[in-house]
């Protein structure tokens, strides 16, 4: 009581301005009190080749309830983000149970394609707000091996008749990538000189050990050549490639040219799989149950755009998030964009004027890979654990999102 | 400047000052230990006399007091909003323990006010989100208005006694009228939303600033703060001064709530914690501050309008109409923040109790500020 007595006269001194009104600290905030994430493997030849959906999600949760010291009783919800798989919902609550979380918690799945892991993490942060539920987990998973849920058949004629842009909500991500480069004048050059520095800091940050706070090894099993089984720990993202520079990338023929000749395996995001968890709970609640603080949510907002271009997403989520708040970019201390393309990626530096050291300061999707569930948490992962390095503050994400959204979310470092 | 009254509260942070309003020589005061953090809360009754400021009675209480409203119907009772959410009804003629406590709001109660007209109701506001209305003879509330989020001050209406306005956290001042049925709106009959801009703005205008405001002031709108403090305007019946984090003071006629600020007061170097209209000109205002400084404005209604802008590119004829009020004196003895301010009815008029959380509580002359 005393506490928030203190509060109040401290909130009433604060100068007023915008950034020290997210970084105040309230009882109420919600808060993150664990963010790890699993490693980024290889689709189809990585870790994670053989490791179903179920075991990515049994495994992440439990390095959560693990590395938490927290009762999994007092969990009462789990979200998780997943695109490919339809059953992912199924999955979840079987992972959840056997990762030692009661029958008494709940688990459901959620699916607003690369933004689900962000999206679970505002679902369970709006539910802890409302007093629906006071601990919850947010993650995503995706296995881009297993895949599964491709857009085989077209949809119903009698829908998308009546709509161009439904009709775009059909085409591959990669129609949208070349659209971007055409319509926005992106150069091949630029693309591979955007990818060559993802890749490069990815490599560095990855010699300098600089995800080793944020990575959870995973022990899981993998087929050998013989079809044997085999016991393995991932516990390094596997979609760097060192050693790349803008020459070599310039190599590589064009992933798509019946569409155009900019988009290539290179300067595209990996496809890789993997699965990030952050623990969710009020501030308060993290205070009584002894749990560290690590950073504060602070909101996210969506917004949508033309299929055709999905790519500009951030461009259209991340100013309408920070008028929200009545903050500039300015105050933002680390920018993490998924890099789905490069095309996207130099066109939302360029237009939002984000100097280029604050974006993906330890590379991005483009070196680091783009499980879709998942990427949403890995990103807030990934930059939390940059602001810790940093000392600073602020995190913004932000990503693109298939038939044409974009999907933005703030965070406060506090640790 | 001219010499003070000064009477102290060691071990004490006062919170607020009101004279009583049947004796010209009594005046009370709310003070809690820590500054209102944590530990008790005593209630000072000061008398004047030709030796100055004199103690007549302290009642001492278990949590802080925040607040103190004197009674319209019984010159030695008074009640107080304390720490633990209890309204309680002190007496001068009994000793130690009130006469009466109701323990009905949740949290901490931040403010009391007594009806001036019927004299027979108070109200009560508190952290809890809730005012409450309350008759001295009666132990239950008679009435609970839902706010929503902490409310730091609610007041009668000096000329209506159904009229009850109430500011809070999510920087909105509502009036609820008594006589309107109760309905799922509770007696709400008027939201001013205390930081939008007028409705109805154009766009540029909401780009021109007030001159050395904060960043993201502007005459139009602002960024939502809390407000802490109100007051009724004590001659024209539908002005309303707020002020709160944003360390400007606004004033508003409750006749036109989407209509934006009609005056602007701007200097408090911090949040302003009270205002209080003079009740012997209608354009007097006093504020006490946490930057220690209370100050006497005029909200410039008595001045003529203020000229509008030569027509430009971008011309908007509504562009001026939020008149700037204009400071008139600063009184800066507090030694901490200034928490309470109240005018003497009495007398020639001007005089000023005001208290800080330096234990003391001064009485000045306000017009020496304004001569000086």
């Amino acid at each position: 009581m005393a506490v928030e007595r203190l509060g109040s006269i401290l909130k009433h001194l604060s100068p007023g301005s915008p950034l020290s009104a997210i970084t105040s600290k309230n009882a109420d905030d919600i808060v993150i009190t664990l963010a790890i994430r699993s490693p980024l493997a290889k689709a189809r030849k990585g870790g994670f080749k053989d490791s179903s959906v179920e075991y990515l999600a049994y495994a992440i949760l439990k390095e959560v309830k693990e590395r938490s010291n927290l009762d999994p009783a007092l969990v009462e919800d789990i979200c998780m983000g997943n695109v490919s798989d339809g059953k992912a919902a199924y999955k979840l609550r079987a992972a959840a149970l056997s990762a030692g979380f009661p029958n008494t918690s709940s688990a459901y799945s959620i699916n607003r394609f690369c933004s689900s892991g962000l999206k679970a993490t505002a679902d369970i942060a709006n539910s802890i707000s409302a007093g629906n539920i006071e601990v919850g987990i947010a993650m995503g998973v995706e296995s881009m091996t297993i895949g599964g849920d491709a857009l085989e058949n077209p949809f119903d004629e009698e829908v998308t008749k009546h709509s161009q842009e439904s009709q775009d909500c059909m085409q591959p991500m990669g129609w949208t990538s070349e659209n971007v480069s055409r319509d926005f004048g992106i150069t091949r050059e630029e693309m591979d000189k955007y990818a060559a520095e993802s890749f490069q800091r990815a490599e560095r940050a990855q010699k300098a050990g600089l995800f080793d706070d944020e990575i959870a090894p995973i022990k899981t099993r993998i087929k050998d050549a013989n079809g044997e089984w085999k016991e393995i720990i991932v516990s390094k993202d596997e979609g760097i490639r060192p050693g790349t520079t803008a020459e070599t990338l310039g190599k590589i023929r064009a992933a798509f040219p019946q569409w155009g000749p900019t988009t290539t395996g290179g300067n595209a995001s990996q496809v890789t799989d993997g699965a990030a968890a952050l623990l969710l709970m009020k501030r308060s609640t993290a205070i009584r149950l002894g749990q560290p603080i690590v950073a504060k949510y602070v909101g996210s907002t969506v917004a949508g755009l033309p299929p055709r271009i999905m790519g500009i997403g951030p461009t259209v989520a991340i100013p309408k998030l920070l008028s929200q708040y009545n903050l500039t970019l300015d105050d933002i201390d680390v920018v993490e964009i998924n890099e789905a393309f490069a095309s996207m990626a130099v066109y939302c530096r360029d237009k939002l004027n984000i100097p280029w050291e604050k974006m993906n300061p330890k590379g991005g999707a483009i070196a680091l890979g783009h499980p879709l569930g998942a990427t949403g948490a890995r990103q807030v992962v990934t930059g939390l654990s940059e602001l810790r390095r940093t000392g600073k503050k602020i995190l913004l994400t932000s990503m693109c999102i298939g038939t044409g959204m974009g999907m933005a979310g703030l965070f406060v470092n506090e640790m | 400047m001219a010499s003070m009254l000064e009477f102290r509260t060691p071990g004490f942070n006062p919170y607020s000052v009101k004279y009583s309003p049947y004796y010209d020589s009594r005046l009370a005061v709310a003070a809690s230990a820590n500054y209102g953090i944590v530990g008790n809360g005593r209630l000072y009754c000061l008398g004047l006399s030709a030796q100055g400021v004199q103690l007549e009675k302290a009642f001492d209480t278990n949590d802080a007091l925040y607040d103190l409203a004197w009674s319209e119907c019984n010159e030695n009772q008074l009640v107080v909003a304390t720490g633990d959410g209890s309204i309680k009804l002190f007496d001068l003629a009994v000793d130690q323990f009130p006469v009466m406590n109701w323990h009905e709001h949740k949290r901490e109660a931040f403010s009391v006010s007594w009806n001036p007209i019927s004299k027979d109701t108070f109200i009560s506001s508190s952290w809890d989100g809730t005012v409450k209305l309350w008759t001295p003879t009666r132990n239950v509330s008679m009435a609970t208005l839902p706010v929503g989020c902490c409310t730091y001050s609610t007041s009668f209406a000096p000329t209506n006694p159904a009229l009850v306005s109430a500011v809070s956290s999510d920087s909105h001042l509502r009036i609820y009228d008594m006589r309107t049925p109760v309905s799922a709106k509770y007696h709400l009959t008027v939201t001013i939303p205390v930081h939008a801009p007028p409705s109805g703005a154009v766009l540029p205008r909401l780009r021109s600033p007030i001159p050395g405001g904060p960043p993201g002031q502007t005459y139009a709108g602002a960024i939502p703060s809390e407000v802490l403090t109100h007051d009724w305007n004590k001659y024209a019946e539908t002005v309303i001064a707020t002020a709160g984090v944003d360390r400007t003071i606004r004033t508003f006629d409750i006749r036109n709530p989407a209509g934006g600020p009609a005056s602007v007061m701007m200097g408090h170097e911090y949040a302003v914690r009270r205002v209080a209209w003079s009740p012997h000109a209608r354009d007097i205002l006093v504020s006490a501050s946490y930057d220690m400084t209370v100050r006497v404005w005029t909200d410039g209604s008595t001045m003529p309008p203020p000229v509008p802008p030569a027509p430009g590119p971008v011309h908007n004829p509504a562009e001026n109409t939020v008149r700037p009020g204009v400071q008139l004196g600063l009184m800066n003895r507090h030694t901490e923040f200034a928490t309470g301010v109240d005018w003497c009815l009495f007398g020639s008029g001007g005089w000023v109790a005001s208290v800080g959380w330096d234990e003391r509580v001064l009485l000045w002359d306000a017009h020496t500020l304004l001569r000086g």
